[in-house]
């Protein structure tokens, strides 16, 4: 086991007494809750230490962390799914954030080559093959550009690809984390091209990574001057390295092994490349043994992130919110329906904040629960009319093999103590 | 090209400055040497890997620290004499093959001379000898440093004219020939791309048993999670298909281009195109597409052959799945009979990351 797997995995088990401990201290602040009851709250009654001695100044902290009571919101990973954390996947802590926004240190890392560390001023993106001229950009040169602000999802293929063959993860983090959503400032992809002057026999775009893996995808000429981006910020700053810095490319609603990170080429040609990640990867197995490529199309899903394994109901019966996220390739989302019990009725749960193309969408069910057994589901419907199957529809379409492109209905059972697991139902 | 040289007086006139008047930095020197790490080791403690290491570099004579394995011909080359300072660095760096031919050492050289000056100077200072004298040195080049800084930097692009281009903002500039040729290395199934070249299955096996069986395993079965590239044949339909280059790739052209950019992991582009042939050539004996261990490949023959499993693969069809093609409205009310029985949990073969419990779940790369 790796150095820094261990540490992931200490971690999250930190994390998960520090929950616990929480938990005990709060039944023990139930107990003794009728005895204070008439002197009151102590955290009310009594003056507190950060209501008494002064903070730390505006110079303690020059880039702003969140609070010391959030070190649980990280991202983990799953040592065993990859040979190696540098050619690996960690995921977003779903059932710890709200909104539709991810915000940047949580978004989940994929990458074949490690982290490519490279200062914007040794970073160039060459634009050649097919074109009048070939370019070479500076980084300077592509902020010269017209630029545009979008918010989009960025879901790897893989994403649910370990609940094929039935539920296997305990967690929305380790089921649904590969997606994350943010606001992308950059230049439109068309406008580079253009900018070379694309030739009419060019049909097709290979992008292409300065990383150690040179990371490699084939795009359609259609879609790369449709509304790919050329990014260089997200969330109004920089790009994480992770993420790669210092620009990337967006492909919207497509699967996020297309983003191709710390882009530095883009070559136009007249067929596909059939490279590595879109042959003997990314590529979807089918029972028959036949395999589709080019499935590009992140199709129409959900997941509750709340309640959830990680985050289980601790407040028992009564008023009760449950939260999640729906999100489409095919645009926005035009409806999420909820179920809490495994599918047989549906309730329409309320979207809220903005409804964009293309992006994470938040919803809610805001509902009396009775203390009683749940199996709680969302089906997510986009505006082009699909509507998101359950599980065993996608298996009996193309079996337990494909890996990616797993977007079945979650089932999540809440049990009468509020705990969470992963499970398949009839 | 010629308005070019005329306005770009400055760019013109730092290339032009020899590389011994060249500013050299010991900081720019480091990240150049990042190139060099991933084979030699420098400083404290320093040892010998895939190359020598290079502490006390300077006036050391070619091919002698103890215990590394040279080339013969680096071996050779000091014994005629040559020794490493910074002239024979300079010559050395730029083209390692030209310099000593036969050398072992795979990588291409460093093609810009500030590059080359920056790195022995980061050389010198693990270096016993040359460290005293280090100071000196670069008051020397203070004044061109100022120069070379300047050049480096994108932001004189926008002092320099612009080469012509119809694009619209007039932005960027147009990349030279050797600039694509250093990039685009892509290489497509119907062997656009291939470079002259070729290797044979028995080179291939001593390339393949230095460079990739420490991962992939000496007939491709692979060690730990890193992926499998031979067998797996007549295994697509079965409950744990596995998918190699013999049984699942659909075109050679992948293998090559993928080991060419991406290998050996870690040391990306250290193989020269023979020795990818090479590689490529035995992976396909490892998979019986071959038989022969005298098979050479080479970018003549390369088109000739087929994987197995290049038929199989089809067009998205996820649209014509029943669950896509029937947009009606979905059912609301009564869509399953009462009660939903729970068919499996998670926690049957509970994988999550914080269990202790042996993982029995797939891999998803």
């Amino acid at each position: 086991m790796s150095k820094k797997t261990k540490e992931t995995m200490d971690g999250a088990a930190a994390s998960r007494r520090r929950f616990l401990q929480a938990g005990i201290a709060g039944g023990a602040a139930l107990a003794t809750a009728g005895a204070a009851r008439a002197a009151g709250d102590p955290v009310i009654t009594e003056v507190q230490d950060w209501n008494r001695y002064l903070g730390d100044g505006v110079d303690a902290a020059p880039y702003g962390m969140p609070s010391e009571f959030e070190s649980h919101v990280v991202r983990r990973d799953v040592p065993w799914l990859t040979a190696d954390p540098v050619s690996s996947i960690n995921f977003t802590p779903l059932h710890e954030l709200d909104g539709i926004i991810t915000p940047n240190g949580l978004c989940f890392e994929r990458h074949h080559g490690g982290t490519a560390i490279i200062d914007p001023a040794d970073h160039r993106l060459m634009i050649n093959g097919l074109v009048d001229t070939p370019l070479v950009f500076t980084m300077q040169d592509l902020m010269r550009f017209p630029r545009e602000n979008r918010v989009y999802f960025l879901e790897c293929a893989a994403n649910s690809g370990m609940e094929w063959r039935g539920a296997q993860l305990n967690g929305c983090q380790f089921t649904h984390g590969m997606v994350h959503c943010v606001v992308y400032t950059g230049v439109p992809l068309k406008y580079l091209l253009e900018e070379a002057g694309v030739k009419t026999s060019g049909k097709w775009v290979l992008a292409e990574g300065a990383d150690a893996a040179a990371m490699t995808r084939s795009i359609p000429i259609e879609k790369a001057l449709d509304d790919c981006l050329v990014a260089f910020k997200m969330n109004g700053e920089a790009l994480r390295a992770e993420q790669g810095y210092p620009v990337r490319l967006v492909v919207p609603g497509w699967e996020g092994n297309m983003w191709v990170k710390w882009l530095r080429r883009l070559e136009v040609g007249d067929e596909p490349w059939a490279q590595r990640e879109e042959t003997s990867k990314y590529t979807d197995l089918l029972a028959n043994g036949k395999a589709r490529r080019h499935t590009w199309l992140m199709d129409v899903k959900s997941v509750i992130t709340t309640p959830s394994p990680q985050a289980p109901i601790t407040h028992g019966r009564g008023q009760t919110v449950i939260s999640g996220l729906a999100w489409s390739g095919n645009g926005r989302i035009k409806r999420v329906d909820v179920s809490l019990d495994g599918g047989r009725n549906w309730h329409e749960a309320r979207v809220d904040g903005p409804s964009l193309s293309k992006a994470l969408h938040r919803f809610y069910y805001d509902f009396q629960w009775d203390g009683s057994d749940m199996l709680i589901q969302s089906r997510a419907m986009d505006e082009a009319g699909f509507i998101q199957p359950t599980k065993n529809e996608l298996r009996a379409a193309r079996g337990e093999n494909s890996i990616y492109h797993n977007n079945g209905i979650q089932t999540w059972h809440v049990k009468a103590d509020g705990a969470v697991e992963n499970v398949e139902v009839s | 090209m010629l308005k070019f040289l005329k306005s770009g007086l400055l760019a013109t006139a730092v290339l032009a400055v020899p590389v011994a008047a060249h500013a050299a930095d010991v900081a720019d020197g480091e990240k150049v040497f990042r190139k060099c790490a991933a084979c030699h080791s420098v400083g404290e403690g320093a040892k010998s890997r895939v190359g020598p290491h290079l502490n006390d570099l300077f006036g050391r004579q070619a091919g002698t620290v103890d215990g590394f394995k040279y080339s013969a011909a680096m071996v050779a080359a000091g014994e005629s004499g040559i020794s490493w300072d910074e002239q024979t660095l300079t010559q050395y760096l730029v083209k390692p093959r030209d310099f000593v031919k036969g050398s072992r050492m795979a990588f291409a050289g460093l093609r810009k001379s500030a590059d080359v000056a920056n790195v022995i100077e980061y050389l010198k200072t693990f270096d016993e000898k040359m460290a005293s004298s280090l100071g000196s040195a670069e008051a020397e080049m203070e004044e061109a440093e100022v120069e070379t800084a300047m050049a480096d930097k994108p932001a004189l692009a926008a002092d320099m004219p612009l080469p012509e281009h119809d694009g619209a903002f007039k932005l960027g500039r147009a990349a030279t020939e050797d600039e694509v040729a250093a990039w685009d290395m892509d290489i497509r199934p119907d062997g656009v791309g291939l470079p002259v070249g070729s290797g044979t299955v028995a080179d291939g096996e001593v390339l393949y048993t230095d460079n990739c069986a420490v991962c992939h395993g000496d007939f491709g079965e692979a060690v730990g999670r890193w992926p499998v590239l031979a067998g797996g044949q007549d295994t697509l339909t079965d409950d744990r298909p596995e998918k190699t280059i013999g049984s699942y790739w659909p075109y050679l052209s992948t293998v090559y281009d993928y080991v060419r950019r991406a290998m050996p992991f870690g040391n990306a582009r250290s193989l020269s195109d023979d020795d990818v042939y090479a590689i490529t050539a035995y992976l396909l004996y490892l998979n019986d597409i071959v038989e022969d261990e005298e098979f050479e490949l080479s970018n003549e023959n390369f088109t000739d052959i087929h994987l197995p499993n290049e038929e199989n693969f089809i067009p998205d069809d996820r649209e014509q799945e029943a669950h896509y093609a029937d947009k009606s409205e979905p059912c609301m009310t009564d869509c399953k009979p009462d009660p939903v029985g729970i068919t499996m949990r998670a926690r049957v073969l509970d994988v999550t990351p914080d269990s202790e419990e042996e993982n029995t779940g797939g891999a998803i790369d």
